[in-house]
């Protein structure tokens, strides 16, 4: 018995060191990268591009933040953002969640035919100009509408509910609650929806980055500068700096002189537009502890 | 079941119906906001829309007093929408739904092809001209290449084009360094065979005398795409075996002796290849060239501090390229001879026509309800003194009116910034329509002035270039939709192959041995076909001549 | 439809008091509270997915804007018998089943290996550092995804072609149609891993701590409690995932491959999506690109059916 013991612990530290080997060596090969993009961002842009920025900035400069934050329309742009963003997820999930909870029911009868009719959306569509007739047919084209109702309801999104709701909610818990009478609107509200916290912040969280990265709805339907997201904005400012790469190209005369912090705007506008949605996931993080689900019921 | 189906479909058709009412509405409310006030209205500006496709760079158009100026004295107020970006994606869903504004302004924004898929949706502006258009008269007149520019097959005028008369004729610019050459006493290269023994010479020995010999760069020049050439790049090599690229010749296809040919299946370069191949084995050419992007094929030239690394290369201008710092070390270098007893005539890249010309800056829409206001306002453009300002910015900040009647171009009031920087902040530059006459005195800026000056090496065999037989007027002739539409997917077929082979035998050789397959397999492109087409329409374009 | 309602309890009523077979209208009443829920995703769905689905006969149609999306010459099989007989094609068909099918391969795993891994970790602090990194990546715009790739893996300059150079691999990374694939699928993989991995973290989350207790009780090593107890417990997400994933066959990133062509990989990295772009943008050919975007959709589809199939009947999870 002790042998068996000592030779299983023996076997779980073996495991537990391959585990750290493991999330050492993919930290370094993650962090990096990034960390390059930080100091990119404040380094001078020819020497990031000839290969002398490694460790540390060089050639320090805050020239690509001053150009980003010197926009004026970037404010405007992070509060439409932080506006489509809340008000689109708030409005995807009280689409789907309710419809994944349906489709989850065994004994909803019309749950396969209607799936496979969502499930052929993900494939089949008219294409742009179908649909760009029939969000203007609708008056939603410069509005703030077109980023919240169309296309709300995500079949990707919606699968992923829809089967953690079937195997995480044993069946014999409606079972037992419809006895006392409860209905599926009840059940949904007080049982299912509580326990299933996990998904619904991974899907509130994919809708939201999905509201947050979307720079194509704004592209091909808003022409109201007023209405326009960050995305838009930073695309702009990260076009303007890029110029020089085409810019000679077409005839014309490319400068040095944002030459030299191309790259820094360009790294910098990846931080300034991801940072608050970076914040948010350690918000969402504590619903993944293992085990919180489990606590949930029997507290 | 059918029951259950009506009455999901009852549902939904209400939605739908809900839907289509208020679309309804706000369809109205835009027109009439789009309306504007009666024409006659004295006192009142008319109100326009219209979409500015702007460089990136570009200020917000509300802030360029030029442009305030013209639409006042036009009588207009427009309502600009301003586009940096991605107009390409946004242009389909907006022409295909009729959704257009009064005005669509910015270089060829609306294609011909755009205008004959498209039909019904411009307004044809031959009779606006008439009325309303002097300014615009006055440049087909003076310069009638612009008319031919502008008129359709069936003589209709959609887009108006631009002239912007001060632009060099090539523009690619060959540079080697010159302090490198004194350096280790030899001479300007003229041949191909002196440029290889520099270039050896560049790489093997400490060139730019900091000490390490290994950190020459000999030849460098710019990323290659994978749907053709374009400028500063090596191609110019084969003016000397006589062929004249126009525009750049992307996807190969030259004119000689009135003949339409491609280079990609001349013999011609093929030996322009093994040259570079030869360069590439010895290690003469920069080995990321192919994989380097643009930003670091301008930061490898900038050196470090007053180091320069490259030797020999091509580009736009002498700082644009290589920075202020090392700008001095180099030269602009005349074309090369293949071999020192070649009698061939050495030509060039001849872009005037890329450079100073462009179609379809400017259409309006036929659904317009204020099409002479439009037009107005499209005529303030082309008068020469606004088109100068369309160009280089207000009068006031960036034009110097000296009083005499002629102007300068003032430099930027930021020190830093270069004139070219400057130009492309402050308005519109070259996209914008424009008729830049040619008595007009402007003194130009920095920037024009020692591109002009670094043209000169090319000049003579510029020159020399047989304008009539063998530059390919391609910029002038408007094409059937479906000849140009046969004619993109021939050329994605053949640059598929090209492009990939081209670097392939520079990289790795073997190119003897392909060469024959190659020419056979270009074939099957579509590449004959191509060439029929282009010839057909450049003979019956002589022949209007 | 108050009407409706009203005759279906009515029926409901009667059938259940007749004992008979339950009739669409029975099921319909006695789901309603279901129907309800789903209504709204129904109605989104329709509106937005199905009536613009009209516009898919372009791939049959010439392109006629004065006559309307539907208004033009039928054209039948036309378009896509130009993209099977094009030139392009069998090259286009082989590179896209290779860097999809490599994505798959490779990139289908990684997730769920990384979720397994950070389970395992019991130093908390380190666990939400290291989960909180690994999502990061993938809010990299592609345009700075690849402009790092050419920063970081340029042979003369790039930090990861300084490691191979030091370990004594000439080789640039970015000019070898042998290396395009490998560093396309795991740049992916380092992009979108993290993010990925979330939803396995999520299910994970609802595995019964007391089954760990009880397993440690049996005497069951780490290896045991992965295999036995966290795999059954995601089973049911990897299994649908995997049907959604082989939808996407057929499907790759444009934007990413278009940005990393360049002329020495251009015979492995012309893909049907950058084909599209080319042909599509340079001469409006809106039917063409209609076909072969439909051509594409049609095959992914028969490959999520089947995929869909194969799972019904050998895990009974499937989509529908």
């Amino acid at each position: 018995m002790g042998w068996m013991l000592r030779k299983r612990s023996a076997g779980d530290a073996l495991f537990d060191l391959l585990i750290a080997v493991a999330c050492v060596f993919v930290f370094l090969i993650v962090a990096y990268p990034l960390y390059f993009v930080v100091i990119a961002s404040v380094s001078d842009s020819t020497m990031v591009a000839t290969g002398k920025v490694w460790v540390w900035p060089r050639g320090f400069s805050l020239f690509g933040y001053s150009e980003i934050f010197g926009d004026t329309r970037i404010w405007r742009g992070y509060r439409n953002t932080v506006l489509y963003t809340t008000l689109g997820t708030f409005v995807n999930l009280l689409f789907t969640l309710p419809a994944a909870y349906a489709l989850s029911r065994p004994e909803f009868r019309a749950r396969r035919w209607l799936m496979f009719l969502f499930v052929v959306t993900m494939f089949f569509n008219g294409g742009l100009i179908p649909t760009y007739l029939l969000i203007k047919g609708l008056g939603m084209t410069n509005t703030i509408w077109v980023f919240i109702f169309p296309f709300c309801v995500n079949v990707y999104n919606l699968i992923i509910v829809r089967t953690f709701f079937e195997t995480s909610l044993p069946r014999e818990l409606y079972e037992a609650a419809a006895m006392d009478g409860c209905g599926h609107f009840r059940f949904f509200w007080s049982v299912a929806l509580p326990l299933s916290k996990a998904v619904v912040s991974v899907i509130g969280l994919y809708y939201a980055v999905g509201h947050w990265n979307d720079f194509f709805t704004a592209l091909i339907y808003v022409r109201n500068n007023d209405l326009q997201p960050l995305q838009i904005v930073l695309r702009d400012i990260l076009l303007s700096n890029q110029v020089f790469q085409s810019g000679a190209g077409t005839g014309g005369d490319a400068g040095g002189y944002a030459q030299r912090y191309a790259d820094q705007v360009k790294y910098g506008v990846i931080i300034v537009s991801t940072l608050p949605i970076l914040l948010v996931y350690p918000f969402i993080q504590k619903y993944f502890e293992k085990g919180v689900m489990i606590g949930s019921i029997k507290g | 079941m059918k029951r259950a189906w009506s009455l999901f479909l009852a549902i939904l058709l209400a939605a739908s119906a809900l839907a289509a009412c208020s679309g309804g509405k706000n369809d109205n409310g835009g027109d009439g906001s789009s309306g504007g006030s009666a024409e006659g209205d004295a006192g009142r500006r008319v109100k326009l829309t219209a979409i500015m496709i702007k460089h990136a760079l570009t200020k917000p158009l509300s802030e360029m007093e030029w442009l305030q100026a013209a639409e006042e004295r036009a009588g207009v107020d427009i309502e600009w929408e301003e586009v940096t970006a991605d107009w390409d994606q946004k242009k389909g869903a907006l022409l295909s739904a009729g959704d257009i504004p009064d005005l669509i302004i910015g270089p060829n924004a609306i294609t011909d092809a755009d205008i004959a898929m498209f039909p019904g949706l411009f307004q044809d502006l031959r009779d606006l001209i008439e009325s309303h258009g002097p300014n615009v008269r006055r440049m087909f007149e003076e310069k009638p290449e612009t008319r031919v520019l502008a008129t359709q097959t069936d003589g209709s005028i959609y887009g108006l084009p631009k002239y912007q008369r001060y632009w060099p004729a090539t523009a690619t610019r060959q540079y080697i360094n010159k302090e490198w050459l004194d350096r280790l006493g030899l001479e300007m290269p003229t041949t191909w065979d002196e440029l290889y023994d520099v270039l050896v010479a560049f790489k093997e020995q400490d060139a730019n005398g900091n000490g390490d010999p290994n950190d020459e760069i000999p030849m460098d020049f710019a990323p290659v795409g994978t749907g053709g050439f374009g400028f500063f790049h090596p191609t110019v090599l084969l003016g000397s075996t006589g062929i004249t690229l126009t525009n750049g010749s992307g996807q190969g296809y030259f004119m000689e002796d009135g003949v339409v040919k491609n280079f990609f299946v001349d013999e011609r370069y093929k030996r322009v290849v093994q040259f570079l191949a030869k360069c590439f084995a010895a290690g003469l050419i920069n080995p990321e060239v192919f994989t380097q992007d643009y930003t670091k094929f301008q930061a490898v030239a900038r050196g470090e501090g007053d180091i320069a690394k490259v030797g020999f290369t091509w580009g736009w201008e002498v700082t644009d390229r290589f920075g202020n710092t090392l700008a001095p070390q180099y030269v602009s270098m005349p074309p090369l001879k293949e071999t020192a007893d070649s009698d061939v005539q050495v030509s060039w890249d001849y872009s005037y026509e890329a450079l100073n010309y462009g179609v379809n800056m400017v259409v309006m829409s036929a659904k317009s309800k204020n099409k002479e206001a439009a037009m107005r306002f499209i005529n303030e453009l082309y008068d020469p003194i606004v088109s100068m300002q369309v160009l280089f910015g207000s009068i006031g900040p960036n034009i110097k009116d000296n009083g005499d009647g002629t102007y300068e171009v003032l430099p930027p009031a930021d020190p830093n910034m270069d004139p070219g920087t400057w130009k492309w902040t402050s308005t519109w530059a070259d996209n914008g329509p424009m008729y830049i006459s040619d008595d007009l005195q402007l003194t130009l800026g920095t920037d024009m002035q020692s591109v002009g000056a670094q043209t000169e090496p090319l000049m003579p065999a510029l020159n020399a270039i047989d304008k009539e037989n063998d530059v390919l007027p391609t910029m002038f002739i408007k094409f059937t939709p479906e000849d140009n539409s046969t004619m993109a997917l021939n050329n994605t077929n053949l640059m598929n192959l090209a492009m990939a082979k081209f670097s392939q035998w520079i990289t790795s050789g073997g190119i003897e041995k392909e060469w024959d397959g190659y020419v056979k397999e270009a074939e099957r492109t579509g590449l004959p076909q191509n060439l029929e087409i282009l010839q057909r329409y450049v003979d019956e374009y002589k022949r209007n001549r | 439809m108050a009407q409706a309602t009203r005759t279906a309890a009515g029926v409901v009523r009667k059938a259940a008091g007749t004992g008979g077979r339950r009739t669409i209208w029975q099921t319909v009443w006695r789901d309603r509270q279901l129907w309800i829920m789903i209504l709204p995703a129904i109605v989104v769905i329709f509106l937005f997915n199905y009536v613009p689905m009209y516009g898919i006969q372009l791939a049959f149609r010439d392109y006629d804007f004065t006559k309307g999306l539907t208004g033009g010459e039928w054209r039948g099989l036309h378009y896509f018998r130009q993209f099977i007989d094009s030139y392009l094609f069998w090259d286009i068909m082989r590179n896209t089943v290779t860097i999809s099918l490599a994505t798959i391969l490779l990139g289908f795993p990684a997730p769920i290996i990384l979720a397994l891994i950070l389970n395992q970790v019991r130093w908390k602090r380190g666990k939400k550092v290291l989960q909180t990194v690994v999502y990061m990546p993938h809010f990299i715009s592609i345009v700075v995804l690849v402009g790092l790739l050419n920063v970081l893996l340029s042979p003369n300059t790039g930090i990861v072609g300084y490691l191979l150079r030091s370990m004594g691999y000439e080789v640039n990374l970015l000019a070898s149609t042998t290396a395009f694939v490998p560093v396309y699928v795991l740049s992916d993989i380092w992009q979108h891993c993290g993010w990925n991995s979330i939803i396995y973290l999520a299910a994970l989350s609802t595995v019964d701590p007391q089954l760990y207790d009880s397993a440690k009780i049996d005497g069951a090593g780490k290896w045991q409690m992965i295999r036995h107890i966290d795999l059954p417990a995601i089973a049911p997400t990897i299994v649908i995932l995997f049907i959604l994933s082989m939808g996407g066959v057929l499907t790759t990133g444009f934007e990413k491959i278009f940005l990393m062509q360049n002329t020495l990989n251009l015979p492995v990295s012309e893909v049907i999506s950058t084909y599209v772009y080319k042909v599509g943008i340079l001469s409006n050919q809106f039917s063409y690109s209609a076909a072969i975007g439909l051509f594409n959709t049609v095959i992914n589809f028969f490959f999520l059916v089947a995929t869909n199939y194969i799972a019904r009947r050998v895990s009974n999870i499937s989509l529908w």
